[in-house]
């Protein structure tokens, strides 16, 4: 049973990959060069944010780094600032969700937009701070703003798709893997 | 148990607290060392974009083309809009056309223009139409060539294609055209294959009558009409158009020449042939009196040719209330 819950854990971890690597292949798809006057979701942070409420096992700590470094070095971010903010970022989505776990999803939802908005206020005052370019603000709220979006969808195609629901009372076993 | 859960998951968020801290750490130490030293950090984004983007590459270029073939689907969904705006496009691809195609029998008139090989005898002065007549009743145009350019009375004016009229008036610098429609205007044809002999003449409309004709039976729509060079009015075998018949049946003349769009003229130089004046010292070696009438008929026909507009009209007004 443990052997088999182990690797169905890896598989999802697996699956958390592949997610986001097909998020990164999308944005890298040659499709509309030109800049447009709005900015896509960031589906890779919506992924990352609901599975970490519902399984972090899934989703575990170095899992996120690497891809969200990864994300910044293909995207031509600065590296490991956002990486290290959306890590900040989960970790404390996951420290709230033992109380979230109980409550409503437009609770869920107001706190990972709290959430999220707070580390993008972050990465912007941090890149300002060091005196590097930004990119325009008007983008930056859109995006916060069709993430927040598509949050719900995200969410409900984990539950559906993916199976990944919030863990019964019985299942805490499970969060011992980190 | 519960306790020694809450103990475990103490332990375990104490590890991770750790954990979170040292990858925050590196993180931020790698978006320092960004910050600090950038073009090191840049070579090796490019190095990292170098070995996993091509790793897509393969998936790449089928889904964008797949992605691409999607929209084109899409837009079906609108298709009548498209058809809306093809439509339009295709509106303004006629008036484009047309202009290339303008543009294209402009362009094969002036190298026929210029390759034309004729009789070396019949080398031409081209000139440009200034004018037309500005008159509904005179088919006529004004050229920019005259009495400076050598220009005659008489002379024959063609475009690249087909005869177009004849020189009527000479200026110093211009001359005018009488259109072969104008209704003063009778041209000596020979009808081709059947070599019927006939007159073209003009009547102020698009496609002149072809009168006097020996015998109609011999003729058929379709066939070639050619001046015949009768009377020395026109050389021989400049080519006017093409037989065809009316509702009424007669047969009237499709002129080859574009007279839609006159621009560039040829004026065909016309010197007066040589005769031949002796008839012939075989029979008798003096014979003063038989030279008398050799040329008096001889300039008989030199009149012809110097007034043969006058000529040429006269059997026709004859004998046209006869043919109405």
């Amino acid at each position: 049973m443990a052997e088999r819950s182990a690797t169905y854990v890896w598989s999802m971890r697996v699956i958390y990959l592949g997610l986001c690597g097909l998020v990164i292949f999308v944005h890298l798809l040659p499709l509309e060069p030109v800049s447009r006057f709005w900015v896509a979701p960031d589906l890779m942070i919506a992924v990352t944010f609901a599975w970490v409420l519902r399984r972090p096992d899934y989703a575990p700590l170095v899992l996120i780094a690497g891809v969200f470094l990864l994300a910044d070095f293909l995207f031509h971010r600065p590296p490991g600032l956002w990486a290290a903010l959306v890590l900040i970022g989960s970790q404390t989505l996951r420290a709230k969700a033992p109380d979230l776990r109980d409550l409503t999803f437009p609770m869920e939802w107001l706190s990972v937009a709290t959430t999220l908005i707070a580390i993008t206020i972050g990465y912007r005052i941090i890149l300002t701070l060091l005196l590097v370019d930004t990119p325009p603000l008007s983008l930056s709220l859109i995006q916060v703003l069709t993430t927040l979006v598509a949050y719900p969808l995200v969410v409900l195609a984990s539950q559906t798709i993916f199976r990944v629901r919030k863990i019964a009372p019985g299942e805490l076993d499970a969060m011992r893997n980190i | 148990m519960a306790k020694d859960r809450a103990q475990d998951n103490d332990y375990v968020g104490q590890l991770r607290k750790l954990l979170l801290a040292v990858l925050v750490l590196c993180l931020l130490a790698v978006f320092l060392v960004w910050r600090i030293d950038s073009p090191r950090v840049e070579r090796f984004r490019a190095q990292v974009i170098d070995r996993v983007v091509p790793n897509f590459d393969w998936a790449m270029a089928p889904v964008t083309g797949a992605v691409n073939i999607l929209r084109d689907f899409q837009s079906y969904q609108r298709i009548y809009q498209q058809n809306q705006e093809l439509r339009r496009e295709l509106q303004q691809m006629k008036s484009w056309r047309e202009a290339a195609l303008q543009l294209e029998q402009e362009n094969a008139r002036l190298l026929d223009l210029n390759n034309v090989q004729l009789d070396p005898r019949l080398t031409f002065v081209t000139g440009v139409v200034l004018a037309d007549s500005g008159s509904p009743f005179r088919q006529s145009v004004l050229i920019n060539v005259g009495a400076r350019d050598g220009i005659v009375d008489g002379w024959a004016a063609m475009d690249g294609l087909g005869l177009v009229g004849r020189i009527s008036g000479v200026g110093e610098n211009t001359a005018r055209v009488v259109l072969l429609t104008d209704s003063s205007s009778r041209i000596p044809v020979t009808v081709q294959p059947s070599g019927h002999q006939a007159l073209v003449a003009g009547e102020n409309s698009g496609a002149p009558l072809l009168s006097f004709l020996e015998d109609d039976d011999g003729v058929r729509p379709g066939d070639r009409v050619m001046t015949s060079g009768d009377g020395g009015v026109f050389p021989a075998g400049l080519l006017v158009g093409q037989v065809t018949e009316d509702v009424g049946g007669r047969l009237r003349v499709r002129l080859s020449a574009d007279y839609e769009r006159l621009e560039f003229l040829r004026v065909l130089r016309n010197w007066p042939q040589e005769q031949i004046v002796d008839p012939g010292s075989i029979v008798d070696p003096d014979l003063p009196a038989e030279e008398v009438p050799g040329e008096a008929t001889e300039q008989g026909l030199e009149e012809d040719v110097s007034e043969s507009s006058e000529a040429a009209e006269e059997p026709v007004a004859d004998t046209e209330p006869a043919d109405g």
